[in-house]
């Protein structure tokens, strides 16, 4: 069992998880803040121990053990100061990594556009929905999943996971997590609104394939050449022999 | 000058950080500049020119100091028209999934709130909903093709 308050006392934000929703069970957390009618407050996070249908990328599956993982969602509000929504993507898996690096000392590698991995192996994905009423963006929604002390991973995976059970080799307190996290996506995030240079570049740090040939895979296009950087708003810059061009979205691999 | 484009260049220069702009074609010249909240449009048309052509300058003349907004309903078919544009650079999908239906189709009654698409970028999934009522005419994007910031996606008559 999740224990609330131990996960309280951790906790150090003003906004993010100081509404804080616990449920047993629900079929996704994202598409219970996505679906609501409630006017629940900015910074509110919806915990699920068991998602019945997780959610992972155009309707790919996020499978979790249940009580073992953490698998989350944080509601924020748009201000007139919020900075691209892009941006909050990269915060977001920036936040996971930094927190499984000063917990566990682990050495993290993040996937553009948002996934965290060790070893090769993904340990936590990241899914944003927003809601827009044309082109004013109303609400969004992060959703985490992190593989947390779940001890084997039965199945079919498109990246092959892991868990810092496994990587650590003990298993480790989901509430000192939760709320590690939290506090420090709040912290990226007013970092964000000062200095997004200072978010870019800490992200551009944890990723390996920057410098790298790769191919990128969107439905039944497929591109070659080197991942040369990201750019002011997190898109890919891919150098191939034409030049460069601006890539936002799509499955990358090392070629 | 055809009062399309001169509309889009109202909302061009609204839209920037411009607040002075001026184009001549033949020998119409036109001048839109900003103060403050709304736009005003000035319209200077040489004395020798055709009839025809000095109704149309002569009309907009009177609305001089108007706003924009007011100054369109003088055509109300497109007035009624109403164009959804997308909040973000990205990937545009007319359904939720690769194997569902879409979720509108031109001849489609919406009501403000329906979702229309979803436009995706860096595995950010951003539904957009209508912002009024009415019927979807014109759907302007292809399924699963790029569309920049701003870009219409979709033509709505609105009730």
């Amino acid at each position: 069992m999740f224990n609330i308050e131990e996960f309280d006392i951790k906790l150090d934000t003003q906004v993010i998880g100081r509404n804080f929703i616990y449920v047993e069970e629900i079929d996704s957390t994202n598409d219970f803040l996505m679906k609501t009618e409630e006017n629940y407050p900015n910074g509110t996070v919806v915990l699920a121990e068991h998602q019945s249908s997780g959610k992972g990328r155009r309707n790919k599956e996020w499978k979790s053990e249940k009580n073992n993982n953490l698998t989350f969602s944080i509601l924020l509000l748009p201000n007139p100061n919020f900075p691209n929504v892009n941006l909050i993507n990269l915060s977001a898996s920036l936040a996971i990594a930094q927190t499984l690096e000063n917990l566990y000392q682990f050495d993290i590698e993040l996937k553009w556009p948002n996934d965290v991995l060790i070893n090769k192996k993904k340990i936590s994905g990241v899914l944003i929905e927003t809601i827009s009423k044309s082109d004013k963006i109303e609400k969004i929604i992060v959703g985490m999943g992190i593989n947390v002390n779940q001890p084997t991973f039965a199945g079919k995976y498109d990246i092959r996971p892991t868990s810092i059970r496994i990587e650590s080799k003990r298993e480790v307190s989901r509430e000192k997590l939760l709320s590690e996290i939290l506090n420090q996506f709040e912290e990226n995030l007013l970092l964000l609104e000062k200095s997004s240079s200072k978010i870019l570049n800490a992200w551009r740090l944890r990723c390996k394939m920057i410098g790298e040939k790769v191919k990128i895979i969107r439905g039944k296009e497929t591109k070659f050449g080197i991942f040369d950087d990201i750019d002011h708003n997190g898109f890919l810059i891919l150098k191939t022999r034409e030049g460069y061009e601006k890539i936002h979205g799509g499955d990358i691999s090392l070629r | 000058m055809d009062l399309n484009l001169l509309r889009r260049l109202i909302k061009l220069v609204e839209k920037s950080e411009i607040t002075e702009f001026s184009v001549q074609e033949g020998d119409l010249k036109v001048k839109i500049s900003k103060n403050g909240s709304g736009s005003v449009v000035n319209f200077t048309a040489p004395t020798n020119v055709a009839p025809q052509n000095t109704q149309i300058p002569q009309a907009v003349q009177q609305t001089q100091e108007s706003s924009v907004k007011e100054e369109s309903k003088e055509e109300p078919k497109s007035e009624n028209l109403h164009e959804v544009r997308s909040p973000i650079v990205g990937t545009f999908y007319r359904a939720p999934a690769p194997d569902a239906d879409p979720y509108v189709q031109v001849g489609d009654h919406v009501s403000e709130g329906t979702v229309l698409c979803i436009v995706e970028a860096m595995k950010l999934m951003n539904e957009i909903e209508s912002d009024v009522s009415g019927k979807i005419v014109k759907i302007l994007v292809e399924n699963a093709t790029p569309v920049e910031y701003n870009q219409p996606l979709f033509l709505i008559e609105k009730d």
